[in-house]
């Protein structure tokens, strides 16, 4: 192996490592404002390191700082500690480990080598997925169970029995797409989809699949225990679930996981049904042939966003009444200097690369940070999506949510499976 | 040399959760060294470029029988107390040893008669589009027949479950 090849599989590892993490404070953050946004209040926007309250993100920093100082405790009536301390871990590494066959960016050629995007380089794809999806549920199970507690059990049976149902229609979704597809390799998926319809339409799975992906999108709705699907927490008849008696960081790791869980199916339906990394019309061959036009272009598109973006701020960030030496005027000048900056770097960076480095590796490493930027921008859509449907709709009943998943979703999908067929079949 | 390790490692984590499963008492503890063996055996397959067999593995049982059977112990609240006093279990332990005792010489003659050298490995071994292929052509009938006997174990309990409901 050369040094190349170790730096690219460390830089792998790390992206599927630390992106879902910092995607937590991320989605932590869109949680609450959007929340705020939905119910027409302000949201948490009061936090602050020296008058720096990034748009209310410091927030997190504060409730990561309580969580971990909090008193650790493990009840005195639990009899088995170690299925106890075991679920937390369970929850959160599994949700993890989801992400590890997600592609982000197409298989970059430098040389004569192939390197393959994903964390882990596996063509198992997505039943590695389905697999460690699987092993959530023992988390769930073995906290409900081991905290020996009515609510906490009752939490327990829901929950792993919601998201053993959900399986079956997620799963039987999945059938058709990979029929479609003809691969459960999520790489060949997403190059799958860098293709045109008819050629001008996107070949994505939501323009292939119109019922699959919405059996697929509510099927993983009620896998990550969102609402409407969240009568595992159920704070108003059973306080808070499998989790009622985790306190301090066993209770983050449980908070963490389902915004873990979240962003990968976030990820993972992006991947499956919204052309993954691709960008609509440019598929990586043609972007890395016309590289120079597209940097001019992303040179002269950045200002312009910067300056709209730096506009917004200054109008929202001020207060809306006299105040003598307004401190949020202050802060607002740290922003916009802050976001000029960082287009100046980003500017002086794409003028190096045009005047030295243009054409070879360099084209293929631009294209693979764009396709990066494009998965994750479509991933955080997805995230809003997400929380948009948890502060708008309201919770089931647990026998309403029984029925739509064995006597709806489950025919549904179905029926998908045979239409799908019988149009490969007869097309093909 | 890093598979032969990982062989014994894995190879020693499933014996020991296959003895973990009939030495503990408590119900949750017994399935979850059962799970144990269940991913090692897994662990064994990806050893051996199976990689469909791997995902299958932890997919349908690590994952979802054994969630199953979790799930069943955590619903029906069973504890030590609950388990009947099985006082022939010595009795019971001889009986299965003589019974297993000739399958186990047939595994020995087995293990020994392996050949030594490695065969090279087929092009696309174990993958999800070779294995297929090769259970939709040569396999096709014992594949149909257990696809039947699944079906039938469906229809039965649908029919018991639907029978209690009458009552």
């Amino acid at each position: 192996m050369s040094a190349l090849d170790i730096l690219i599989i460390l830089l792998r590892v790390a992206f599927g490592a630390f992106v879902p993490l910092s995607f937590v404070a991320v989605l932590v953050w869109m949680e609450r404002r959007g929340a705020a946004f939905f119910q027409d209040r302000a949201g948490p926007n009061r936090c602050n390191v020296y008058g720096i309250r990034a748009g209310g993100l410091i927030q997190n920093l504060a409730d990561g700082i309580k969580l971990i100082f909090k008193e650790d405790i493990v009840p005195g009536h639990i009899q088995h500690k170690l299925y106890f301390i075991l679920a937390p871990m369970l929850v959160f590494i599994t949700a993890l480990l989801c992400f590890a066959v997600i592609p982000f960016a197409d298989v970059l050629v430098l040389g004569d080598r192939e390197y393959v995007m994903q964390a882990v380089p596996m063509d198992v794809g997505i039943l590695w997925f389905l697999a460690v999806v699987g092993f959530g549920v023992y988390g769930i199970i073995l906290a409900g169970w081991s905290s020996h507690n009515k609510y906490g059990v009752l939490g327990g049976l829901r929950a792993a029995a919601q998201v053993i149902s959900y399986e079956i229609p997620m799963g039987l979704s999945l059938v058709s797409l990979l029929a479609v597809y003809g691969t459960v390799d999520l790489s060949a998926i997403a190059q799958y989809q860098g293709q045109l319809l008819f050629g001008f339409i996107p070949a994505w799975g939501f323009v292939l699949q119109p019922l699959g992906v919405i059996i697929f999108i509510v099927a993983a709705f009620a896998e990550t225990n969102r609402t409407p699907f969240d009568l595992a927490e159920g704070e108003s008849e059973i306080v808070a679930g499998y989790h009622v008696e985790y306190s301090s960081m066993k209770f983050a790791l449980f908070f963490m996981g389902e915004y873990v869980a979240m962003f990968v199916s976030s990820a993972l339906i992006v991947t499956l049904y919204f052309g993954s990394y691709q960008i609509p019309w440019l598929s990586t061959e043609t972007l890395v042939a016309h590289a120079r036009p597209v940097v001019i272009l992303l040179m002269i598109g950045l200002p312009v966003i910067a300056y709209f973006f730096a506009g917004w701020i200054k109008k929202n960030n001020r207060t809306h009444y006299y105040r003598a030496d307004d401190p949020r005027s202050r802060e607002t000048a740290i922003y916009v200097s802050l976001l000029w900056s960082l287009v100046v770097v980003l500017e002086v960076i794409l003028l190096i690369y045009l005047i030295f480095a243009a054409g070879g590796a360099a084209d293929r490493i631009l294209v693979l940070l764009l396709q990066i930027g494009s998965f994750l921008i479509k991933t955080f859509l997805m995230c809003f999506v997400y929380v948009w449907v948890r502060w708008t709709l309201p919770r089931f009943r647990y026998d309403q949510l029984q029925k739509i998943g064995w006597e709806k979703m489950l025919p549904l999908a179905l029926l998908n499976i045979f239409i799908t067929g019988a149009i490969i079949v007869s097309f093909s | 040399m890093l598979a032969t390790y990982l062989f014994f490692g894995l190879a020693l984590l499933a014996v020991l959760g296959a003895l973990g499963l009939i030495l503990f008492k408590h119900p949750m503890n017994g399935a979850m060294s059962f799970v144990v063996t269940l991913i090692s055996l897994a662990g064994l397959y990806a050893l051996l470029s199976a990689k469909l067999i791997f995902a299958i593995q932890l997919i349908v049982y690590a994952g979802a029988i054994m969630s199953l059977i979790l799930f069943i112990i955590m619903f029906l609240n069973i504890q030590e107390r609950d388990l009947p006093i099985d006082s022939n279990r010595w009795f019971y332990l001889a009986g299965g040893i003589i019974v297993v005792a000739p399958i186990a010489g047939l595994m020995i003659k087995i293990a020994k008669s392996l050949p030594e050298e490695h065969p090279e490995l087929i092009d696309g071994f174990g993958d999800v589009k070779t294995v297929g292929h090769l259970l939709f052509t040569e396999w096709l009938l014992p594949f149909e027949i257990v696809s039947i006997l699944l079906l039938v174990a469906l229809v039965g309990a649908v029919v018991l479950a639907g029978k209690r409901g009458v009552n």
